[in-house]
């Protein structure tokens, strides 16, 4: 008798749990269903869209996002270089190369500090400032110490995030998405 | 001890049941969306600041520093929504939500008339009247025909320099979002 209370005990709290803590951990863990990865960048173009997959709209609700919709932009999200390896906000880098076809772009740089070491203004560049080549590409520089062209400071220590949204572009209206080029991220160097 | 394996077998094929129930009421149940946040901030019909997050958000979900935006929630219950905005800013964009946060319309400057914020948001029911009996004041607005009733409409503004800001601050603040019944 006290088997079965402690059997169906075990089964009901192991259903609970588990569910609960699979969910959770699915939802956390960012490199979803859905994603788009081109070289680095990452982007969920079918988020808050009433297309999107089941965990994207959960995601949505419990986050309180209210996404970009596709005659807005696409935002798209690195947390490491071209060859793979983790960005580091102590570290420099170089963006070069061009992005899709769209009306302008923001480039914002977001270290891991929590919220009150976190700078009021997370530092970023716009394409309305950004200097390029006569072929329309450019190279933006992401550094803590001044640097030629254009150049992104960024701050602090730890894992940074580089989010490039693209505003008012074709690719959320029916382009084909394998043919988006990026830009690449080189590492440059780090101080010690 | 092959009760417990059983019971751990049961437990398992329930794990995958609460973990898709949980998945599928989240999006109409979740105490933390953007409605329940604007609810504590602004009324219905009332324009609020909206802070905005990136769709797709790093490590810690990073706001676009060169955007500003409002959110206004309004419910069609109450007649038509009619949002409306004057000012000229390099970039503006709406975007309209359903009450779980799921982008059902969105629009830019580009593709509205004379790059003016007008919108009308509408239940199929309601655009019958309209074309019945067409608002004077609403002929040049955009017509947003959705299921829904209950939503929000965020508008969100371009600065590229720092000169921009307070006229983008001033535009989002002049956004007039108000219910109107034939």
């Amino acid at each position: 008798m006290l088997n079965t209370v402690l059997a169906i005990l075990l089964a009901s709290s192991l259903a609970v749990a588990g569910g609960a803590w699979s969910l959770v951990s699915v939802l956390n863990n960012r490199q979803g269903t859905g994603a788009l990865v081109v070289g680095a960048w990452t982007a969920f173009p079918k988020i808050g869209s009433p297309d999107a997959d089941p965990y994207s709209k959960a995601r949505t609700s419990r986050e309180g996002i209210l996404a970009l919709g596709s005659a807005e932009g696409i935002a798209f999200s690195a947390t490491t270089d071209t060859a793979g390896d983790a960005l580091r906000a102590e570290c420099s880098y170089r963006i070069e190369g061009n992005v899709p076809t769209s009306r302008f772009w923001t480039l914002v740089a977001n270290g891991d500090q929590p919220a009150p070491e976190r700078p009021a203004r997370l530092p970023a560049l716009n394409s309305q400032s950004v200097l390029r080549r006569a072929d329309s590409s450019f190279a933006v520089t992401v550094a803590a110490h001044p640097a030629a062209g254009n150049w992104l400071q960024n701050s602090g220590t730890g894992p940074m995030a580089l989010v490039l949204t693209i505003y008012d572009t074709n690719l959320t209206t029916g382009s084909e998405f394998s043919e988006i080029l990026m830009p690449g991220i080189e590492p440059l160097g780090c101080d010690a | 001890m092959r009760k417990f394996v059983y019971a751990a077998i049961v437990g398992l094929i329930g794990a995958g049941i609460v973990h898709v129930a949980i998945l599928l009421l989240l999006p109409t149940m979740s105490p933390r969306d953007a409605w329940s946040r604007l609810a504590a901030q602004a009324d219905l019909y009332q324009t609020t600041p909206y802070v905005t997050d990136s769709d797709v958000a790093g490590p810690a979900g990073i706001a676009d520093p060169y955007f500003q935006a409002v959110a206004c929630r309004f419910d069609l219950g109450e007649g038509v929504a009619h949002v409306q905005g004057s000012g000229v800013v390099p970039f503006w964009s709406a975007s309209v939500y359903d009450r779980s946060g799921q982008n059902i319309y969105s629009l830019n400057d580009r593709s509205a008339k004379d790059e003016q914020l007008d919108i009308v948001i509408l239940t199929p029911a309601q655009m019958v009247d309209m074309r019945k009996a067409p608002l004077e004041e609403l002929e040049n607005a955009v017509f947003v025909e959705t299921p829904i009733d209950e939503g929000i409409v965020v508008v969100r503004g371009f600065a590229p320099d720092q000169t921009w800001v307070r006229k983008v601050a001033d535009f989002l603040g002049a956004i007039d979002c108000v219910p109107e019944t034939s």
